[in-house]
Parts: structure tokens; sequence; C-alpha cells
């Protein structure tokens, strides 16, 4: 009898822990004899150093040491390029960079002798635009590399030319979107020492543990066995956890010390300690045929890289692939780039690439569907990517494609009709204050789910099954490096164990912590680990249920099963065509649909969420609870991105350095309604049909809103945040004053 | 150094302290109940929301010796011999823990809320933990778990 854990709306197995405050964040730990540290940053956006004098802070009562550069073993890290340095060497590149490392027996005694370190700089010309960066002549962030361009990737696929000839009307757009602060609530912490076996362990809150353990070995230049990584309670991650931090400081000092050596940021240094979302600047051209039919799209899509390049050439390359649109669009002819400048280094954040393009591209539907005097619904739903359709790299789009479910489905819920086969929006009340405007906005958007462009993604899981009376499974350990960075996948994972291993869910036992320990699962990112390691743990729990089955089994034994699953077994993906740029990129996909209602104050400008309806092409939802929850959080992410949140450096130095300088939404923000939509159209490749869920909820929200503005006022804006002011000068502008 | 003497989750608690230090430090550092969180230090966020003498308050801006002679009640005095108190039982039934980080100091704020108003309306509760930040959940969750325990009669 099937026990029906997947798809049921379990209690998180995290949650007793987190309510009584026994959850243990890396910053609840205290050890024996422990140091504590503190970071000296780069005082300069780009300099060069031309001396470190630390010794009236070595001297200070109570500092153990001050490391510096010539400390680091191999001074150099970083997620995809090793570019970035531990301790700044020769120069500088951003505020964010770490100049030197005081561990002191106290925090205030480390603070205070950071103070008295001198550093001379000199100061050099910065470039703190992308665009001008890519010009001939500007100063260059990495000399070494002779450009700034740190990548550009292109697509062309049928011909653009000839698509824009047979279109009755063309829109053009320029956007721009902001740097976005991931703003976990948690600030990065960690501690440092060395176990009993010797080996260089870091207790760290971390979106890929075994990653991390591969970089600290590399800079302390340890074999991978003598590096191991605990990951505690995570407090929130949504990308800001997945590049290192503070793991590699904290193991160095308790390598140079042999004592355990504590590091926790401030809010202020958590904001300049881990890199931001991508601004991206997007020229879109776009083409439809009087019917109603897409035929061309030629869009430039130009990224901030920051100081480093981190994940920017990943984040660049999901880009391209989504820059079109969930779309069916013959023609299409992309360049991107992605650029080094003296800001921040920017990272992974929540969509990955994927955030950014519907800000244009949905932009653009828009536009296309008021100029052809076609509902916006109706024109996305003849255009919106089915199944067997050409995607716009060019490759075949097999099956589990939900994204007209998912329009469907929240069109529905937000009042469209279908009337005589064409999609009809719904009246809507306007408010009596002549100064109150609403509107209605839609935006279809697409992301990965799972490593793309042939990259070999892995998920290992070890499934350990002691038997009891009559060879019952009594407990299921699942030992699995998949870190919990609060979106759940703890919870999801058992119910995935307890559903195949048909056995209650309190038996199962999670284990997710200590890289000596459990097999590496991968990042958490790119939504995967529903996907990935759900499947890994299938797997694992069926292998482990057939070497049962084929043995004498009784109280008292155990069986073990170890399972590695390679996203290909699901679907192989292949990287950019050198010639022609057109590729199968990803594993899956997720499919989402928003439709927002906002009120727009035409005196003030003030934009207003009101309502939200949010369906998510989940595939199989495994807990529907958390899939809301995942919702609710996306939603109000993303309209914080859309309204509110401006993450500001000026010529890089960091302008909105705490929670009062960057607004991010509270509780007197929460729309009126945010209405969660499931919508299920299964992924074969995925454990019971299941993609994923966590980024796609943030994607589409800040194009529905910006849709809604224009549906409500007529304006379109094309830079966020859509702030009171932006809008109330659009609005002046269009009254022609 | 000075003494300082609390009740502290029931129980009488003599320390000495340095007078600047702030009531969270001594949670935290001197004392290692760690369920009270810091996310900013400066009052902008509630992470470190405790209780003394029932109100709320920031406990990284609550000087500690302020606390003298008074009582204080975080998280971890919360649950009853194993217990749960009403309002840690609804976070876990209703799903409005997701990182967790917030939670205690979302918990800690709604229970002085409910102490003082056993059945609050929408806008109270908000109101109450609108000096809360949450980045995971978008407090929906949370707002309905306070309502339940309220519900409950959850003081
Ligand atoms: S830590 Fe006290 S308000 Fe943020
Ligand atoms: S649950 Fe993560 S901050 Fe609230």
């Amino acid at each position: 009898m099937p026990m029906g854990y997947v798809g049921k709306r379990i209690a998180r197995v995290d949650s007793p822990d987190k309510v009584t405050g026994k959850s243990i964040f890396p910053a609840d730990l205290y050890f024996d004899g422990m140091l504590h540290a503190k970071v000296l940053w780069s005082e300069y956006p780009h300099a060069r150093i031309l001396g470190i004098d630390a010794s009236a802070a070595r001297a200070y009562p109570g500092v153990v040491a001050v490391l510096t550069a010539e400390d680091v073993p191999v001074n150099e890290y970083g997620i995809n390029i090793m570019d970035q340095r531990v301790l700044a060497q020769d120069k500088v590149r951003s505020v964010g960079d770490p100049v030197a490392l005081v561990i002191a027996e106290s925090e205030r005694t480390a603070g205070a002798a950071r103070r008295l370190i001198v550093v001379e700089y000199q100061e050099l010309p910065g470039v703190f635009d992308p665009r001008e960066a890519m010009a001939p002549g500007a100063p260059l962030v990495h000399e070494e590399k002779g450009t700034n361009v740190l990548k550009h990737f292109f697509v062309r696929k049928g011909d653009v030319a000839a698509g824009f000839a047979q279109a009755d009307v063309i829109v053009e757009g320029y956007y721009h979107t902001p740097h976005q602060e991931h703003a976990y609530l948690q600030p990065e912490a960690g501690v440092g020492l060395i176990d009993e076996q010797g080996r260089v362990t870091v207790y760290v809150a971390a979106q890929w543990p075994h990653d991390d353990v591969h970089q600290i070995a590399h800079a302390l230049n340890l074999p991978e066995t003598q590096v191991r990584e605990c990951v505690t309670a995570i407090g929130g991650a949504f990308g800001g956890r997945e590049d290192i931090s503070l793991q590699i400081l904290v193991a160095l000092g308790a390598y140079k010390t042999r004592r355990p050596v504590k590091l926790v940021y401030t809010r202020e240094e958590s904001i300049r300690g881990h890199g931001k979302r991508h601004p991206f600047f997007m020229r879109h051209r776009t083409g439809a045929t009087r019917d109603g039919l897409l035929v061309a799209a030629e869009i430039e899509l130009i990224s901030d890289a920051g100081a480093y390049a981190s994940t920017s050439i990943p984040v660049l390359a999901n880009a391209t692939s989504f820059a079109a649109g969930p779309y069916q669009i013959p023609n299409v002819s992309i360049d991107t780039y992605t650029v080094y400048t003296n800001n921040l280094v920017t990272m992974a954040m929540r969509g990955f690439g994927s955030t950014q393009p519907p800000i244009g591209y949905e932009s653009q539907m828009d536009k296309l569907a008021e100029r052809l005097g076609l509902d916006p619904v109706e024109f996305r739903a003849r255009n919106v990517l089915v199944n067997g359709s050409i995607a716009p790299t060019g490759c075949v789009m097999e099956h589990g494609v939900g994204m007209k479910e998912a329009l469907e489905r929240a069109a529905q819920a937000a009042g469209w009709q279908r009337k005589s086969s064409t999609w009809t929006r719904p009246q809507i009340a306007q408010p009596k204050e002549p100064n109150k405007r609403l509107g209605l906005g839609v935006a279809c958007s697409w992301k990965n789910v799972g490593y793309s462009f042939g990259f070999d993604d892995k998920a290992g899981a070890r499934v350990e099954l002691y038997l009891g009376r009559g060879g019952a499974i009594e407990r299921a350990v699942v030992k699995i490096g998949a870190s919990d960075v609060g979106q759940g996948v703890e919870t999801a994972l058992a119910q995935i164990a307890a559903e195949t291993l048909q056995v209650p869910i309190d038996r199962i036992e999670m284990m997710l912590s200590d890289t000596a320990v459990v097999p590496n699962a991968g990042s958490s990112s790119a939504s995967r680990h529903v996907f990935m390691s759900g499947s890994a743990v299938q797997r694992a729990c069926q292998e482990a249920l057939g070497r049962l089955g084929g043995q004498e089994a009784g109280a008292g034994q155990s069986v073990v099963a170890e399972y590695i699953f390679r996203g290909r077994e699901a679907h192989p993906t292949t990287n950019f065509d050198p010639v022609t740029g057109l590729c199968d990129p990803h594993i899956s996909y997720g499919y989402v649909a928003d439709v927002a209602l906002v009120q727009v104050d035409t005196e003030t400008g003030q934009a207003e969420l009101v309502k939200m309806w949010a369906a998510q092409d989940v595939g199989r939802a495994i807990n529907p609870t958390m899939i809301e929850g995942q919702v609710d959080g996306g939603v109000l992410m993303g309209q914080g991105y859309a309204l509110l949140e401006e993450w500001i450096q000026e010529r890089g130095y960091i302008k909105t350095r705490n929670f009062t300088e960057y607004l991010i939404p509270t509780v007197l923000d929460v729309p009126k309604e945010i209405v969660p939509i499931i919508v299920e159209v299964p992924d074969h490749g995925g454990p019971f049909g299941a993609k994923g869920v966590g980024e796609m909820t943030t994607i589409g929200v800040a194009p529905a809103i910006l849709n809604a503005i224009h549906d409500a006022t007529g304006v379109w804006i094309e830079e966020l945040p859509a702030s009171a002011e932006r809008i109330h000068q659009a609005l002046k502008k269009k009254a022609g004053k | 150094m000075q003494p300082l003497v609390m009740k502290l989750n029931g129980q009488d608690v003599t320390l000495q302290i340095d007078p600047s230090t702030m009531l969270v430090d001594v949670l935290r550092d001197e004392l290692h109940l760690t369920g009270t969180k810091v996310g900013c230090n400066e009052g902008e966020c509630g992470a470190c929301t405790v209780l003394v003498d029932g109100l709320a308050v920031d406990s990284c801006l609550f000087p500690a010796l302020k606390a003298d002679h008074r009582e204080v009640t975080t998280i971890e005095g919360l649950a009853f011999d194993d217990e749960l108190h009403p309002l840690q039982q609804a976070f876990i039934e209703v799903g409005a823990v997701q990182c967790g980080f917030c939670t205690p100091g979302m918990i800690m704020a709604a229970k002085a809320l409910l102490d003082e108003n056993p059945s609050p309306d929408e806008d109270e509760i908000k109101l109450a933990i609108s000096g809360t930040l949450c980045r995971c959940t978008g407090y929906t969750k949370i707002v309905a778990a306070v309502r339940a325990a309220a519900l409950k009669g959850g003081k």
C-alpha cells in the first residue's frame, strides 16, 4: 500500500529545532581556546598596494597573528576561474577585497588592532560601467588579460534580416536592471579549526561544501582529504553563499595558529563581502506579423561582472539562452557580454541569469501586443513554446513544456476568459480616487533546472537501511551533501526517500553535513536539488531495496547503497556551437506565468502590488506547503526588485551599506493576496516527474509588475526599480510637462 | 565589571559584565543562549528580539545592565518541559519556517503581542512584527501562524 509521502504537506523536518532556537548557525559555535578574526578591507575600488605595515597591530596585546598575502600558500580562488585573491596581493580591484586578517584573543581586540594596520596605496583610475569598460583604452581591471571583456556569447538562428522583413510590427527597447543584494538575514560567519585527525575543518553556512573544500585545499596547498567542511544551519542564501566568502580566511587562520578561529561579519561587512545580482543593459528589437506571430528578435545583453569572474560566465550563458523568452521565434540573433569593472563582484542570485532577461523580453511582448491590438495573454498564447517547439537556441523542446498550461491557469485565475477562442481580459473597476489607477500585467518566464551547457551535473547519495524484526526497515539513513539553505531540501529528500522505501518518514534520518562523510551532491543552486539529488536519493533507495530483496535479511543487519545521478541520464545538454551558437542548453526547465494587479498613484508615482497570481510549473509538487512558501518569498523578493530595492555604488564605493540604506520588503509591503498556482506538467527525467521551484518563483514578478504599471498608466518603465520618482518622471514626460 | 542579576527564562542568573555590553552579547557570548540571533547589531532587523518584562526589545541595542533585576525571556524559555508554545507549534504546522534565522525574533515579537492582545486582527499582527525582517517566507505564512496560534488561545 503506497504511503503517499510525495505530494503531502509534511511539516519541515528541521522546523522543531528552528522554532526552539536549537538550530546551530555558524555564529552560534563556541570552542575552547577559540580566537577571533577581523578582516581589513580594501579602501579603494582600484589601487596598487605599495606596502603593508602591520607591526603595530602585531604588537598589540592579545593579537596572535596578522595575515597578509604572503601568508597564503596559494593565493588564489574562484568558483569558475581562480582570479580572486584570498588576501589582496599587489593591487585591489574593488572595495570588497580583503587585504589582511587580524586574529586575536577577542573580537574587540581584533577590531582595535585592525585600525593599526597601515596600507600604502597608489590609487588607479577605475572603470565602473561595463559599457565603458568594453571601450578601447579603458583602464584594465586585470591587466594580464588585455581586455575587460570576460566573455562574449552569441546565437544565430535563422535569418533575422529576413525575419524583420516579414514583420508587420517591430518594437524596440533598452532596459536596465540594477544590482540586487541577497540580504539573507544571517550575516556570513564561520569557524576554522584543526580536528582530532589533523584536518583543517571549516564550519560555515554554504551552498556547495564540496566545492569549498576544493578551493580551500587549493589555497592552503593541502590534499583535499586534509580539508573538511561542516555545514551548519544556513540563514538564507539565494545564491549569495555559492561562492567562497570567509571559508578560506578561517581555514587559513586555523592552519596558521593551530587554534579555532571564528570570524563573523557585521551586516555592513556581509554587504561588502559577497557579490550581488548582475546589473544588465539589454537592447531588444522584436518583430511580429499582423497575425500575432513572432518572426524575429535581435538582442544585445551586457552584464557587469564586477572585479572578478565568479559565476559571471555561466550566468551570462544562461541569460543568453533565456534572452528571447519562452517563445517560438524562427529568426534570432543574440549577442551577450560580461565585462570586468571595479564594482563589487557580481554572482549567483535567485534566477542565475534568468531574472534580468524577462524585464526585456516581457516588456517587448506587451509592446508588440499593444501595437497589434491583441490581448497580452492571447498574444503570448500564440507564441509560447509547447512540446515539440524549437527554442530560441535551436533545440527541440521534447517534452514537459508547461508554459502554456501555466499561462492559461494564471490568466484564468486572474479573470481572463476565452471568448470565441480568443483570450479576453477581465474588466477591473477603477478606484474612485481620480489619482489612483489599477492595472493588470502578465509575464511568462522560464528557468533551467540543473547545470547546463554540457556540464556533467552529478549528485551522489548514500542510503543505509538498518533492519529490525522480520527484516523490516527500522531506520534509514540518507547521506547527501545537499545544503538546506531554507528552501526545504532536507524535507523534500526525506519525503522522496520515505515514498521510495515505503517507510514512515520518521524512520528516515537525514545527514546533510560533513564533506568527510556525505557524498558530493553539487550546489544548492540552479533549482536542482529536487531534480538531481532527489533522483540520486530515489535511485539509491531503489538499489538498497533491490539488495534487500536479494539477501537473507534479518534483525540487526544493514544494507547500503550509493548512487551518483548524472543529469545526462535525464537529458544530455550541449554547449554553444562555435559557429552558430546553437545549443541544447538545459537538462530541464521550470515555466512560470505571473499576473500582477498593481495600483499606481498618478500624483506621486507610487506603485503598489495589490495582488499576484503566480503559476509555477513544478513538474510534480513534492510538498505543496513548501512550494507555496517559495512562491510567497519569491514574489516578495521580486516585488522588492521591481519597486523598492536599489543597491547603490558610486564609482565603486558602496552607498547602501545596511538595512537602513538598503531597504527590503517588510511585512507591511506584502500584497493583499498572493495566489500560488501549482501546475504539474511532469518531466520524466525528474523524481516522480518533479522539476524545480526555488528560483522560478521570483523571475516573472518584476516584469509582470512593470506591465501592470503600463496597463494602469500608459508609461513604460524600462529601468528598475520602478520607484515613485521614476514613475512620476515618466508620467510627467508622457503628459508633455 | 559590574554585577547583573536577572530572571532569565524563569531562573535567577547573576553574572559580572562589562557595563558597555549589550544584552544580546550576554545571552550569546556569556550564557551561550544562541537562539537569539544577530542579523545587523543596529536595531534594523529584529532577529535579536527578546522580552524584557514582557515587552519585545531589540537585544542588540539594549544595554545588558538595563535588564538588571528584570525578567528576560528568550526563545529558549518558551517551550515548557518539551511542550512547545502554541506559537512554536503553529509556526511548524503552518510552514512559517524556512531558513529559520528570523524565526526566534518573529516568535518573540508575536508572543509580546499575544500576551498583550490575545486576539489580534491581521493589521495588529503585521504591526507587531513589522520591525522583524524575513527574506525567505514573504511573511504570509508567518502572519497566518500567529493568527492560528491566537485562535488556539496561545499566549
Ligand atoms: S540584530 Fe538586533 S535588530 Fe538586528
Ligand atoms: S525564514 Fe529565513 S529569514 Fe525568515
